[in-house]
Protein backbone atom coordinates (compact mmCIF):
# COMPACT_ATOMS: atom_id res chain seq x y z
CA UNK A 1 0.00 0.00 0.00
CA UNK A 2 2.39 2.23 1.09
CA UNK A 3 4.81 1.88 -1.60
CA UNK A 4 2.12 1.95 -4.35
CA UNK A 5 1.69 5.35 -3.02
CA UNK A 6 5.07 6.67 -3.04
CA UNK A 7 5.20 5.18 -6.17
CA UNK A 8 2.10 7.30 -7.46
CA UNK A 9 4.28 9.91 -5.75
CA UNK A 10 7.12 9.48 -7.87
CA UNK A 11 5.07 9.60 -11.25
CA UNK A 12 3.47 12.63 -10.00
CA UNK A 13 6.85 14.26 -9.15
CA UNK A 14 7.88 13.66 -12.80
CA UNK A 15 4.56 14.60 -14.46
CA UNK A 16 5.74 18.30 -12.95
CA UNK A 17 6.62 20.45 -16.21
CA UNK A 18 9.29 22.78 -15.88
CA UNK A 19 7.63 25.48 -17.62
CA UNK A 20 3.60 25.94 -17.03
CA UNK A 21 2.87 27.76 -19.67
CA UNK A 22 5.73 30.25 -19.82
CA UNK A 23 6.68 30.80 -23.37
CA UNK A 24 9.30 27.81 -24.43
CA UNK A 25 7.73 26.37 -27.18
CA UNK A 26 10.20 23.66 -28.30
CA UNK A 27 13.52 25.89 -27.44
CA UNK A 28 14.64 23.15 -25.09
CA UNK A 29 15.79 19.20 -25.86
CA UNK A 30 13.83 17.73 -22.82
CA UNK A 31 14.90 14.22 -23.78
CA UNK A 32 18.83 15.23 -24.06
CA UNK A 33 20.64 16.33 -20.61
CA UNK A 34 24.15 17.43 -20.96
CA UNK A 35 26.60 17.72 -17.88
CA UNK A 36 29.21 20.24 -16.93
CA UNK A 37 31.72 22.01 -14.62
CA UNK A 38 30.96 25.66 -15.00
CA UNK A 39 31.80 28.56 -12.80
CA UNK A 40 29.12 30.78 -12.11
CA UNK A 41 29.09 34.50 -13.49
CA UNK A 42 26.36 36.32 -13.14
CA UNK A 43 22.66 34.91 -11.16
CA UNK A 44 20.13 37.36 -12.43
CA UNK A 45 17.72 37.23 -9.85
CA UNK A 46 14.44 38.46 -11.23
CA UNK A 47 10.64 37.65 -12.41
CA UNK A 48 9.44 35.97 -14.26
CA UNK A 49 12.67 34.11 -15.26
CA UNK A 50 15.78 33.47 -13.00
CA UNK A 51 18.47 33.40 -15.32
CA UNK A 52 21.69 31.95 -13.95
CA UNK A 53 25.18 32.69 -16.71
CA UNK A 54 28.38 30.52 -16.53
CA UNK A 55 31.45 29.90 -18.14
CA UNK A 56 31.32 26.38 -19.20
CA UNK A 57 35.07 25.04 -21.12
CA UNK A 58 34.76 22.94 -23.77
CA UNK A 59 36.99 19.84 -24.51
CA UNK A 60 39.30 22.27 -26.59
CA UNK A 61 39.55 24.42 -23.49
CA UNK A 62 37.48 26.88 -25.16
CA UNK A 63 35.19 29.03 -22.83
CA UNK A 64 31.66 30.13 -23.46
CA UNK A 65 29.54 31.89 -21.12
CA UNK A 66 26.15 30.16 -21.45
CA UNK A 67 22.58 31.62 -20.40
CA UNK A 68 20.51 28.78 -17.96
CA UNK A 69 17.24 29.19 -17.66
CA UNK A 70 15.38 28.52 -14.20
CA UNK A 71 11.81 29.21 -12.94
CA UNK A 72 10.76 32.16 -10.83
CA UNK A 73 11.87 34.05 -8.03
CA UNK A 74 8.72 32.52 -5.75
CA UNK A 75 9.23 29.16 -7.24
CA UNK A 76 13.00 29.03 -6.40
CA UNK A 77 12.46 30.66 -2.98
CA UNK A 78 9.66 28.07 -1.77
CA UNK A 79 12.03 25.20 -3.04
CA UNK A 80 15.08 26.89 -0.60
CA UNK A 81 17.11 28.45 -3.25
CA UNK A 82 18.04 31.70 -2.68
CA UNK A 83 19.59 34.68 -4.48
CA UNK A 84 22.99 34.38 -2.90
CA UNK A 85 22.97 30.16 -2.90
CA UNK A 86 25.31 30.52 -5.60
CA UNK A 87 27.44 33.57 -6.15
CA UNK A 88 30.06 34.71 -8.87
CA UNK A 89 33.07 32.86 -8.90
CA UNK A 90 31.79 29.92 -7.43
CA UNK A 91 32.51 26.21 -9.20
CA UNK A 92 29.18 23.71 -9.60
CA UNK A 93 28.42 21.12 -11.72
CA UNK A 94 25.30 21.43 -13.63
CA UNK A 95 22.43 19.04 -16.07
CA UNK A 96 21.34 20.85 -18.24
CA UNK A 97 18.48 20.25 -21.23
CA UNK A 98 20.17 22.11 -24.17
CA UNK A 99 18.70 24.57 -26.77
CA UNK A 100 17.47 22.20 -29.75
CA UNK A 101 18.97 24.80 -32.03
CA UNK A 102 22.49 24.70 -30.48
CA UNK A 103 23.26 28.19 -28.47
CA UNK A 104 25.06 28.54 -25.72
CA UNK A 105 21.55 28.11 -23.90
CA UNK A 106 19.64 25.41 -21.36
CA UNK A 107 17.03 25.06 -19.01
CA UNK A 108 18.47 24.27 -15.31
CA UNK A 109 17.68 20.26 -14.28
CA UNK A 110 20.27 20.17 -11.87
CA UNK A 111 22.85 22.14 -9.78
CA UNK A 112 25.60 20.49 -7.47
CA UNK A 113 28.04 22.53 -5.39
CA UNK A 114 32.17 21.82 -5.25
CA UNK A 115 31.30 18.84 -2.48
CA UNK A 116 28.74 17.44 -4.62
CA UNK A 117 25.87 18.73 -2.45
CA UNK A 118 22.86 19.14 -4.77
CA UNK A 119 21.97 22.93 -4.86
CA UNK A 120 18.60 22.83 -7.09
CA UNK A 121 16.52 19.98 -8.50
CA UNK A 122 13.83 19.87 -11.08
CA UNK A 123 11.76 17.28 -12.13
CA UNK A 124 11.87 13.86 -10.44
CA UNK A 125 15.21 11.78 -11.34
CA UNK A 126 17.34 12.33 -14.25
CA UNK A 127 20.38 10.07 -13.56
CA UNK A 128 21.70 9.43 -16.53
CA UNK B 1 -22.15 -10.60 27.71
CA UNK B 2 -23.97 -8.35 25.30
CA UNK B 3 -23.78 -5.66 27.33
CA UNK B 4 -19.69 -6.50 27.94
CA UNK B 5 -19.66 -6.58 24.11
CA UNK B 6 -21.54 -3.12 23.52
CA UNK B 7 -19.08 -1.49 26.45
CA UNK B 8 -15.71 -2.78 24.33
CA UNK B 9 -17.18 -1.60 21.06
CA UNK B 10 -17.92 1.78 22.93
CA UNK B 11 -14.71 2.30 23.59
CA UNK B 12 -13.77 0.94 20.99
CA UNK B 13 -15.26 3.33 19.31
CA UNK B 14 -14.22 6.41 21.87
CA UNK B 15 -10.74 5.67 21.42
CA UNK B 16 -10.84 5.95 17.92
CA UNK B 17 -12.24 9.18 17.95
CA UNK B 18 -9.93 10.34 19.81
CA UNK B 19 -6.89 9.06 17.64
CA UNK B 20 -5.13 11.25 15.77
CA UNK B 21 -5.84 9.19 12.65
CA UNK B 22 -9.70 10.35 13.35
CA UNK B 23 -9.29 14.20 14.50
CA UNK B 24 -10.94 16.29 11.86
CA UNK B 25 -8.91 19.71 12.11
CA UNK B 26 -12.04 22.25 13.69
CA UNK B 27 -12.45 24.63 10.69
CA UNK B 28 -15.06 27.48 10.02
CA UNK B 29 -16.37 26.28 6.25
CA UNK B 30 -16.65 30.70 6.03
CA UNK B 31 -13.38 31.66 6.70
CA UNK B 32 -10.91 31.08 3.37
CA UNK B 33 -8.32 33.18 5.56
CA UNK B 34 -4.62 32.22 4.59
CA UNK B 35 -2.37 31.10 1.47
CA UNK B 36 -3.72 28.72 -0.82
CA UNK B 37 -1.91 26.51 -4.08
CA UNK B 38 -4.52 25.58 -6.98
CA UNK B 39 -2.28 22.20 -7.56
CA UNK B 40 -3.83 21.31 -10.77
CA UNK B 41 -2.29 21.41 -14.44
CA UNK B 42 -5.34 22.73 -16.56
CA UNK B 43 -6.10 20.32 -19.99
CA UNK B 44 -5.57 21.65 -23.34
CA UNK B 45 -9.30 22.33 -24.78
CA UNK B 46 -11.09 23.92 -27.49
CA UNK B 47 -14.76 23.90 -26.94
CA UNK B 48 -17.34 24.78 -29.35
CA UNK B 49 -16.91 27.73 -30.45
CA UNK B 50 -19.96 30.17 -31.92
CA UNK B 51 -18.80 32.32 -35.42
CA UNK B 52 -17.82 35.38 -33.36
CA UNK B 53 -15.66 32.95 -31.13
CA UNK B 54 -13.59 31.80 -34.37
CA UNK B 55 -13.14 35.38 -35.68
CA UNK B 56 -12.03 36.16 -31.83
CA UNK B 57 -9.09 33.34 -32.16
CA UNK B 58 -8.37 34.22 -35.19
CA UNK B 59 -4.35 35.06 -35.61
CA UNK B 60 -4.18 34.23 -32.25
CA UNK B 61 -0.62 31.67 -31.84
CA UNK B 62 -0.57 30.06 -28.52
CA UNK B 63 2.92 28.75 -27.24
CA UNK B 64 1.65 25.34 -27.71
CA UNK B 65 0.85 25.58 -31.01
CA UNK B 66 4.04 27.16 -32.42
CA UNK B 67 8.07 25.54 -32.98
CA UNK B 68 9.68 28.80 -32.00
CA UNK B 69 8.18 30.90 -28.68
CA UNK B 70 9.25 34.10 -30.14
CA UNK B 71 6.50 33.09 -32.72
CA UNK B 72 3.76 33.01 -29.70
CA UNK B 73 1.59 36.19 -29.28
CA UNK B 74 -0.16 35.53 -26.61
CA UNK B 75 0.30 38.67 -24.17
CA UNK B 76 1.30 37.61 -21.31
CA UNK B 77 4.60 37.23 -22.86
CA UNK B 78 4.91 40.65 -22.91
CA UNK B 79 3.98 40.98 -19.32
CA UNK B 80 0.79 42.14 -20.30
CA UNK B 81 -1.68 41.45 -17.27
CA UNK B 82 -3.07 37.28 -17.33
CA UNK B 83 -6.41 38.49 -16.82
CA UNK B 84 -9.12 36.59 -14.78
CA UNK B 85 -10.22 33.85 -15.05
CA UNK B 86 -6.25 33.18 -16.11
CA UNK B 87 -4.37 34.06 -13.07
CA UNK B 88 -6.81 32.39 -10.61
CA UNK B 89 -7.80 29.08 -12.62
CA UNK B 90 -4.68 28.48 -15.14
CA UNK B 91 -1.47 29.78 -12.86
CA UNK B 92 -0.18 27.68 -10.31
CA UNK B 93 0.79 30.53 -7.88
CA UNK B 94 0.21 31.44 -4.17
CA UNK B 95 -3.26 32.96 -3.76
CA UNK B 96 -4.08 34.95 0.06
CA UNK B 97 -7.58 34.83 0.76
CA UNK B 98 -8.67 38.14 3.08
CA UNK B 99 -12.13 37.98 4.54
CA UNK B 100 -14.11 41.33 5.13
CA UNK B 101 -17.12 42.27 6.25
CA UNK B 102 -18.02 43.31 2.80
CA UNK B 103 -15.55 41.38 0.22
CA UNK B 104 -13.16 38.64 -0.18
CA UNK B 105 -10.06 39.74 -1.15
CA UNK B 106 -8.06 37.74 -3.11
CA UNK B 107 -4.29 38.83 -3.00
CA UNK B 108 -1.91 37.22 -6.21
CA UNK B 109 1.88 36.69 -5.29
CA UNK B 110 2.01 36.82 -8.97
CA UNK B 111 1.23 40.18 -10.50
CA UNK B 112 1.50 41.46 -7.27
CA UNK B 113 -2.22 42.06 -7.93
CA UNK B 114 -5.58 41.35 -5.97
CA UNK B 115 -9.35 41.15 -6.53
CA UNK B 116 -12.60 42.61 -4.87
CA UNK B 117 -15.06 39.84 -4.31
CA UNK B 118 -17.94 42.49 -3.12
CA UNK B 119 -20.33 40.86 -0.72
CA UNK B 120 -22.14 43.81 0.37
CA UNK B 121 -24.88 43.15 -1.57
CA UNK B 122 -24.63 45.33 -4.70
CA UNK B 123 -25.72 44.06 -8.20
CA UNK B 124 -23.42 42.71 -10.78
CA UNK B 125 -23.15 45.95 -13.04
CA UNK B 126 -24.92 45.44 -16.47
CA UNK B 127 -26.26 47.37 -19.02
CA UNK B 128 -25.53 51.18 -19.52
CA UNK B 129 -23.41 50.90 -15.98
CA UNK B 130 -21.22 48.29 -17.44
CA UNK B 131 -20.47 49.99 -20.43
CA UNK B 132 -19.65 53.30 -18.92
CA UNK B 133 -17.49 50.97 -16.25
CA UNK B 134 -15.47 49.33 -19.02
CA UNK B 135 -13.42 46.57 -19.33
CA UNK B 136 -11.25 45.51 -16.59
CA UNK B 137 -8.24 42.81 -16.84
CA UNK B 138 -10.40 41.41 -13.71
CA UNK B 139 -13.37 42.30 -13.95
CA UNK B 140 -15.75 43.49 -11.80
CA UNK B 141 -17.46 41.03 -8.87
CA UNK B 142 -19.64 40.18 -6.64
CA UNK B 143 -20.61 37.21 -4.34
CA UNK B 144 -22.61 35.63 -1.83
CA UNK B 145 -23.11 32.48 0.20
CA UNK B 146 -25.19 29.41 -0.62
CA UNK B 147 -24.60 27.35 2.38
CA UNK B 148 -21.23 27.08 2.86
CA UNK B 149 -20.30 27.61 -0.86
CA UNK B 150 -18.79 31.45 -1.83
CA UNK B 151 -20.19 32.24 -5.19
CA UNK B 152 -18.72 34.59 -7.02
CA UNK B 153 -19.81 36.14 -10.63
CA UNK B 154 -17.55 38.38 -12.65
CA UNK B 155 -18.40 40.34 -15.98
CA UNK B 156 -16.55 42.88 -18.19
CA UNK B 157 -13.42 41.52 -18.67
CA UNK B 158 -10.96 42.75 -21.30
CA UNK B 159 -11.07 40.79 -24.01
CA UNK B 160 -7.43 41.09 -25.13
CA UNK B 161 -6.07 39.20 -22.62
CA UNK B 162 -6.60 35.48 -23.60
CA UNK B 163 -9.10 33.16 -21.27
CA UNK B 164 -6.08 30.76 -21.50
CA UNK B 165 -2.93 30.37 -22.59
CA UNK B 166 -4.32 28.07 -25.52
CA UNK B 167 -5.28 31.42 -26.87
CA UNK B 168 -9.46 30.74 -26.15
CA UNK B 169 -11.34 33.76 -26.19
CA UNK B 170 -13.37 35.90 -23.45
CA UNK B 171 -16.29 38.27 -24.18
CA UNK B 172 -16.78 41.64 -22.13
CA UNK B 173 -20.51 40.75 -21.38
CA UNK B 174 -19.52 37.21 -20.51
CA UNK B 175 -20.38 35.93 -16.86
CA UNK B 176 -18.03 34.00 -15.09
CA UNK B 177 -19.51 31.96 -11.68
CA UNK B 178 -16.76 30.37 -9.19
CA UNK B 179 -17.80 28.73 -6.16
CA UNK B 180 -15.66 27.73 -3.26
CA UNK B 181 -16.19 25.30 -1.15
CA UNK B 182 -13.86 24.30 2.07
CA UNK B 183 -13.86 20.06 1.97
CA UNK B 184 -11.64 20.03 4.89
CA UNK B 185 -9.34 22.37 6.92
CA UNK B 186 -6.98 22.42 4.35
CA UNK B 187 -8.33 22.29 1.12
CA UNK B 188 -11.05 24.49 -1.02
CA UNK B 189 -12.58 22.51 -4.09
CA UNK B 190 -13.01 25.44 -6.44
CA UNK B 191 -15.16 25.17 -9.62
CA UNK B 192 -16.17 27.79 -12.62
CA UNK B 193 -18.29 27.67 -15.13
CA UNK B 194 -18.24 30.12 -18.03
CA UNK B 195 -20.73 31.38 -19.63
CA UNK B 196 -19.78 33.47 -22.78
CA UNK B 197 -22.56 32.95 -25.31
CA UNK B 198 -21.20 35.68 -27.65
CA UNK B 199 -17.98 32.88 -28.25
CA UNK B 200 -19.02 29.31 -26.46
CA UNK B 201 -22.09 27.43 -27.90
CA UNK B 202 -23.09 26.43 -24.38
CA UNK B 203 -22.10 26.93 -21.12
CA UNK B 204 -17.92 25.95 -20.85
CA UNK B 205 -17.86 24.27 -17.15
CA UNK B 206 -14.11 23.80 -15.85
CA UNK B 207 -12.72 20.70 -14.79
CA UNK B 208 -12.97 20.94 -10.27
CA UNK B 209 -9.06 22.42 -9.15
CA UNK B 210 -8.44 22.29 -5.50
CA UNK B 211 -6.54 24.85 -3.24
CA UNK B 212 -4.08 23.25 -0.84
CA UNK B 213 -3.44 25.54 2.22
CA UNK B 214 0.45 26.17 1.53
CA UNK B 215 2.69 25.31 4.50
CA UNK B 216 4.11 27.54 7.05
CA UNK B 217 7.55 27.46 5.32
CA UNK B 218 6.20 28.52 2.15
CA UNK B 219 5.21 31.45 3.22
CA UNK B 220 7.80 32.48 5.50
CA UNK B 221 11.00 33.81 4.01
CA UNK B 222 14.24 35.12 6.49
CA UNK B 223 11.55 35.02 9.32
CA UNK B 224 9.05 37.49 7.32
CA UNK B 225 5.81 36.20 7.17
CA UNK B 226 3.49 37.12 3.86
CA UNK B 227 2.67 36.54 0.20
CA UNK B 228 5.26 39.60 -0.31
CA UNK B 229 7.37 39.31 2.20
CA UNK B 230 11.46 38.82 1.63
CA UNK B 231 10.92 37.88 -1.91
CA UNK B 232 11.57 39.82 -5.06
CA UNK B 233 8.26 41.18 -6.76
CA UNK B 234 6.58 38.78 -8.50
CA UNK B 235 6.18 41.55 -10.85
CA UNK B 236 6.68 40.97 -15.20
CA UNK B 237 8.30 43.64 -15.58
CA UNK B 238 9.22 44.26 -19.51
CA UNK B 239 12.36 45.72 -18.47
CA UNK B 240 13.17 42.60 -17.12
CA UNK B 241 12.01 40.48 -19.63
CA UNK B 242 13.14 42.72 -22.43
CA UNK B 243 16.81 40.98 -21.20
CA UNK B 244 16.14 37.71 -20.53
CA UNK B 245 14.20 37.22 -24.07
CA UNK B 246 17.54 39.08 -25.50
CA UNK B 247 20.06 36.93 -23.44
CA UNK B 248 18.12 33.90 -23.18
CA UNK B 249 15.12 32.91 -25.21
CA UNK B 250 15.52 34.60 -28.60
CA UNK B 251 19.43 33.14 -28.99
CA UNK B 252 17.68 29.69 -27.65
CA UNK B 253 15.24 29.49 -29.97
CA UNK B 254 17.03 30.97 -32.94
CA UNK B 255 20.40 28.88 -32.00
CA UNK B 256 22.41 32.20 -31.60
CA UNK B 257 25.64 32.21 -30.92
CA UNK B 258 28.36 33.51 -28.81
Amino acid sequence: MNRAVIALLGIASIAVPLFAHHGRGATYDDKKIITANAVITEVAWRNPHVAIYMDIKDENGKVTNWGMESQNVSSLTRLGFFRNTLKPGQEITIKFNPSRAGAPVGVIRKIYDSTGKEVLSFGGSIDQ
Amino acid sequence: MQNRLLSVVVVLLVVLAASPAFAQAKFDPHDFSGYWLRNSIRPKDHPPLTEAGKKAITGRHADDDVKLPTDSNDPMYKCNPQGFPRLVWEENEPIEFVMLNDRVLQLFQWERTLRELWLDGRELPSGENLENLGPAWYGHSVGHWEGDTLVVVTTGVDERAWLDEYGNPKSFDAKFEERYRMIDADNIEGRLVINDPKNFTAPWVQPPSTFTRMKPDEVEYFGWKGLFSGLTDAICAPINETNFDNRIKIPGALGIQK
